[in-house]
């Protein structure tokens, strides 16, 4: 690919050199008895070269994006676009295993992200690794990405959805393979939650569970992101907020400071020591 | 208004014999294929599962292609043929006779023909390339 920029600007810059220098010729030469040759001039080089250049470029270009739209990878990762964060869907031998908010994938094998969209067209881009995609409601589309380096790589929503697009974004974390396959399997696990804990017990009396997902609990919530480890995430709020326990404090609060207009309820009478319970219940969740 | 000499050729005289139709004909196939290709590629797409064998559409969009460049190509014969177009005019068409009026609308028809059938290739190229929905 990186050869196609190097052949364009220079085939460019070549192409430029001979207009000007015909302009130039044009100007000072005094050519009356030449039109003959300015005619096959103008057909050979103003319309023959321009399309045979043009679908060379295309055929080129089209081999290109063929090569970086496989439709096979090493493993399939299934995100669906929701206003305004993302759900993650891993596809493993032992069936799905379901997060949110933060991509992992593992350095140098190709994911195949199958990307769909819930509500609205949004766009699922991480531009250090690749180009981005749409994701089109009852469409499915997909991407590959082959990461080459270590690293958190951020990505975000490139098509506007609505009010909280601008926080609308990811992390996409490159780890080696196996550090990958040991984080994967922590994320199939059930949350382990004792149903008595103090912050559990203000989780479902406030009703959190009817919107959030807690596997190996009671909750079931299908509408908001899934939270069965919720505190692995390296960032809260769709890839907004560092993971501390304050900004999880004011989330719960103060949602309308921190990601405002968005489908989850503010909760400002929750005080004290159950949010203080609540919270540590999320931190808890790793 | 002075009499107008004969013409040479059997081409169609004036616009309301129909005279003009060939410089809309290469055009209006570039316009037909390219809605055909968008209407049997939207069919398709809709129609059969994402892993459907690529081969199929890939014979319609060649076999449409070629179709259609057949036509153009007629219609380029008839322009050189009956009414005298030529791809370069090196003397200009200032006459103003029937001949002269043939020969610019089949120079023109000409030159619409090979633009109407780059067009069309280059319309078949991604879907061969590609061949996916
Ligand atoms: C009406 C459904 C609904 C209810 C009820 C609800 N939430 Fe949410 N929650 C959401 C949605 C939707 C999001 C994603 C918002 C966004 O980022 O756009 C979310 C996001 C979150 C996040 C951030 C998740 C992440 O991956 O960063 C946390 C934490 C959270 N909710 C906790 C709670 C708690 C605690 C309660 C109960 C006090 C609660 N939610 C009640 C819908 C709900
Ligand atoms: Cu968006």
């Amino acid at each position: 690919m990186e050869h196609l920029f190097w052949v364009l600007l220079i085939g460019a810059a070549v192409i430029w050199c001979i207009v000007i220098g015909a302009a130039v010729y044009a100007q000072k030469a005094s050519v009356p008895d030449r039109e003959q040759q300015a005619r096959h001039f103008i057909v050979w080089g103003g319309a023959v070269f321009p399309t045979v250049v043009v679908g060379a470029l295309l055929v080129w270009g089209l081999v290109i994006l063929k090569d970086i739209t496989p439709n096979e990878g090493d493993r399939t990762i299934r995100v669906d676009g929701e206003r305004w964060w993302w759900r993650v869907v891993y596809d493993t031998d032992d069936g799905p295993v379901p997060t949110a908010n933060e991509i992992r994938i593992p350095l140098g094998e190709t994911a195949l992200f199958k990307l769909t969209a819930d509500d609205v067209i949004h766009s699922f881009w991480v531009p250090s690794l690749g180009g981005k995609m749409d994701m089109i409601p009852g469409r499915e589309t997909q991407l590959a990405l082959t990461p080459q380096k270590l690293g958190n790589w951020g990505g975000l929503c490139a098509e506007y959805c609505g009010g909280a697009h601008a926080l609308m974004r990811f992390d996409t974390v490159v780890m080696e393979p196996d550090e990958f396959d040991a984080w994967l399997a922590a994320q199939a696990q059930p949350a382990t939650v004792d149903p008595e804990d103090e912050g559990y017990q203000v989780f479902t009396e406030e009703g959190c569970g009817s919107c959030h997902t807690i596997r190996g609990t009671d909750s079931i919530g299908p509408v908001g992101p899934d939270l069965t480890h919720f505190a692995s995430r390296e960032r809260l709020g769709a890839g907004i907020y560092k993971m501390t326990p304050d900004n999880v404090s004011d989330w719960i609060t103060d949602l309308d400071n921190m990601k405002p207009d968005i489908d989850m309820p503010s909760y400002p009478h929750i005080n004290g020591a159950r949010l203080e319970a609540l919270v540590s219940f999320l931190m808890s969740l790793e | 208004m002075p009499e107008l000499p004969e013409p040479p050729g059997d081409a169609p005289r004036v616009i309301d014999q129909g005279s003009i139709w060939i410089l809309v004909a290469s055009p209006s196939i570039w316009a037909a294929h390219f809605l055909i290709s968008y209407w049997v590629a939207a069919v398709y797409c809709a129609k059969a599962p994402n892993a459907a064998p690529l081969m199929e559409p890939r014979w319609i969009a060649i076999g449409l292609g070629v179709f259609c460049c057949a036509v153009i190509a007629w219609l380029a014969w008839i322009a050189v043929k009956r009414y005298g177009g030529v791809f370069l005019i090196f003397e200009e068409i200032t006459e103003s006779s029937e001949r002269g009026r043939d020969k610019f609308i089949g120079h023109v028809s000409l030159l619409l023909c090979v633009l109407s059938a780059v067009a069309i290739v280059f319309n078949i190229i991604p879907g061969l390339v590609l061949g996916e929905c």
